[in-house]
């Protein structure tokens, strides 16, 4: 039995892990992505910003 | 699945409708629906697993033959057809719509990519389970045995596939060979599901997928063996959404964090520049143009 119960120990442990490192690596790249927006937000007001190199 | 809508034309992403300010168009959000699906789609995986689990380890009974090793049957074959059929499969199909001119999109890369992340994964899981089952019961942890020996060139195959990916290269031109390599690499499937048959094998023959599609396996084991293999599809399923994700937002990044930082230095260069009369035109530092593929 201690066969069966590792094999589905390994399977399980893998495939959580995996599901982790996913979802990890989602919300990473999210934040990246959101941080990479707002500073082209940033940059784009203040570079348009008229009173700016009066 | 909402969200896995194919994007056709040049552009790595669909056109989003969110208009900002910033220069930098973000990726398109996940809709709320596609949040549910996948949430609902997590949510039964993760149910169907911990019922296989339950009723594969203390409801059904023991084989006559082998015994309590025959619980193993409610997992190890259901991760393998998840890497060879499921996730190989779609991997090739994705790659023949992606080398088809008419239905050419880089959507089709990525699912094809997410899909043999995804893949491997399950094929270590195939293999990993198969060694646990093969010492009781053939005396060795490996065998050169025809099957085993061609799932293992399979997984070696598909790394390769995932490190032909990060050689740098344009999307089209990474898409193209990378098309190709998992068309080759899908070859060896096939000769994975009839080794048992063409060739004398350790590894014992379809209990569910063989010729005469004839279930070697009855009553509760017959069920808890359907219900992993739905389980394991949906795991997939929710495994395949999110990486699938993970390649828009990777795409996006490597398309747009190079504008996203020279629009960072051009306003730090504007703030530099403020009351010193050389800041220029107004309107000189808008946003670059993009410099990035894609």
């Amino acid at each position: 039995m201690r066969y069966v119960v590792a094999g589905y120990v390994v399977i399980l442990t893998l495939l959580v892990l995996y599901s982790v490192q996913l979802v990890w690596r989602r919300r990473r790249l999210t934040r990246a992505v959101a941080r990479a927006v707002s500073a082209g937000g940033t940059a784009a007001m203040a570079s348009s910003d008229p009173g700016r190199g009066a | 699945m909402t969200d896995l809508a194919p994007a056709t034309g040049a552009p790595a992403h669909p056109p989003v409708t969110v208009a900002t300010n910033s220069g930098v168009t973000p990726p398109p959000e996940l809709s709320a629906r596609s949040r549910t699906t996948e949430r609902v789609i997590g949510t039964l995986a993760l149910v169907g697993t911990a019922c296989t689990v339950w009723l594969g380890l203390w409801v059904t009974p023991p084989d006559r033959t082998q015994g309590d090793l025959v619980r193993l049957v409610y997992v190890h074959p259901g991760v393998a057809w998840v890497a060879l059929y499921l996730a190989f499969g779609l991997a090739a199909v994705s790659s023949v719509l992606y080398l088809w001119p008419r239905t050419r999109s880089l959507f089709w890369d990525r699912l094809a990519a997410a899909s043999v992340e995804v893949g491997v994964v399950f094929n270590v899981a195939t293999l990993v389970s198969g060694s646990i089952w093969g010492k009781p019961t053939w005396g060795v942890w490996w065998a050169w045995d025809a099957r085993l020996t061609l799932t293992a060139v399979l997984l070696v195959l598909f790394l390769g596939y995932l490190a032909l990916r990060r050689i740098p290269a344009e999307p089209e031109v990474r898409a193209r060979r990378s098309a190709f390599v998992a068309l080759f690499a899908v070859l060896d499937v096939p000769l994975v599901h009839f080794s048992v048959n063409w060739w004398n094998t350790l590894h014992q023959g379809a209990t569910v997928l063989n010729p005469g599609l004839t279930l070697k396996i009855h009553g509760s084991m017959a069920w808890t063996l359907l219900l992993g293999f739905v389980a394991l599809t949906l795991a997939f399923v929710w495994m395949l959404l999110v990486r699938y994700r993970i390649g828009v937002l990777e795409d996006w990044l490597d398309a747009n964090e190079l504008d996203a930082a020279l629009a960072e230095r051009q306003a730090e260069g504007a703030e530099s520049d403020d009351g010193t009369g050389m800041g220029g035109e107004p309107g000189d530092g808008a946003p670059t143009e993009r410099v990035g593929v894609a």
